[in-house]
């Protein structure tokens, strides 16, 4: 399972990291993993797809954080 | 949008040749964006690219608001503003800029902030209104509005090499309050240049196409680019049936 991080998601963290699976993994948990607060998490893709914080993520999954956007 | 037959010049005709000739757009559409008003809020990032396609495409007045003023950082993004532009009023150089691109052009230009006491006035008769703000406080403002005239709005974010778009329209779509509940922290922001670049052109799209009637609009869908590994994501959005600005709630606030 891959975890991918985009723009200031980054600071501190990382771009892109294997994530150790475990059966009932939920986009919410890798969130709070993160410590990355769910109001500033403005996207979560599963395999490009749009997914709640708690959908429970495969084994084979990408999830992908962007946060809320906010520059002009 | 209605529209009343405009005779153009033959120069204003070779000017918009090339945009003219495509099928969808001809002299008819040429007519709608020349008797168009666009709110543009926001003179910076995405208020450059947003501007100056505007313009160079003939619509025909633009009311520019945004009360900064040129700063050597703003140039790696801002293409609108040159040195000569150092230290001016953005709205004063937008203007004087964009008249060169388009001598045929009206431009209101307003170095004010927008609040809920100046937004009726500053976007006036505005047909649509266009996001290229840097904060979410002033972005729920425009929102508001958009939702209490039913107006479209073009809501978009830059970051780094990432942005967002997506296109409301009241009461129909999702308003920017159902997709974006909180206002992330304000801060200086990290941004390549081609980032506004590519987003601002999107937006300015998007409001052409509206204008003319062509195509579709990116309505409840949020677009995001990752400019890192070159990909778009288009994500559907839904309206927010407890929304405090649009939904069954919102005339309790």
């Amino acid at each position: 399972m891959k975890v991918k991080l985009f723009a200031a998601f980054r600071d501190g963290r990382f771009k892109e990291k294997e994530w150790g699976y475990f059966d009932g993994i939920t986009v919410g948990s890798i969130l709070e993993a993160l410590n990355i607060n769910k109001k500033e998490a403005g996207v979560l893709l599963v395999n490009s797809r749009h997914a709640e914080t708690n959908y429970r993520l495969g084994k084979g999954d990408t999830l992908s954080l962007f946060p809320v956007i906010g520059g002009g | 949008m209605d529209y009343t037959e405009i005779k153009f010049s033959p120069e204003e005709l070779n000017r918009y040749n090339r945009q003219i000739i495509y099928q969808d757009w001809g002299v008819e559409g040429q007519q709608k964006v020349r008797q168009a008003t666009v709110f543009i809020a926001g003179a910076g990032g995405l208020g450059a690219p947003v501007s100056i396609y505007l313009a160079v495409a003939g619509v025909g007045r633009l009311r520019i608001c945004d009360n900064g003023t040129v700063e050597r950082s703003n140039l790696n993004r801002q293409i609108l503003y040159t040195d000569e532009d150092l230290h001016q009023l953005k709205v004063v150089s937008a203007q004087k800029n964009l008249k060169k691109l388009n001598p045929h052009l009206e431009i209101d230009c307003f170095s004010e902030t927008i609040s809920r006491d100046t937004i009726d006035r500053l976007a006036g008769n505005a047909d649509i209104i266009v996001d290229c703000l840097d904060n979410f406080e002033t972005r729920y403002i425009l929102n508001e509005y958009a939702v209490r005239k039913k107006l479209p709005l073009v809501h978009a974010g830059i970051e780094g090499l990432t942005g967002q778009l997506t296109f409301i329209h009241p009461p129909h779509t999702p308003c920017l309050r159902c997709i974006i509940p909180e206002a992330p922290t304000s801060k200086i922001f990290p941004v390549i240049g081609v980032t506004p670049g590519i987003i601002g052109c999107l937006e300015g799209n998007e409001v052409l196409k509206y204008l003319i009637g062509i195509g579709s609009n990116l309505k409840g869908f949020l677009l995001i680019w990752n400019g890192n590994d070159t990909d778009f994501y288009r994500i559907e959005v839904a309206k927010d049936p407890n929304c405090l600005v649009c939904g069954q709630r919102a005339n309790a606030v």
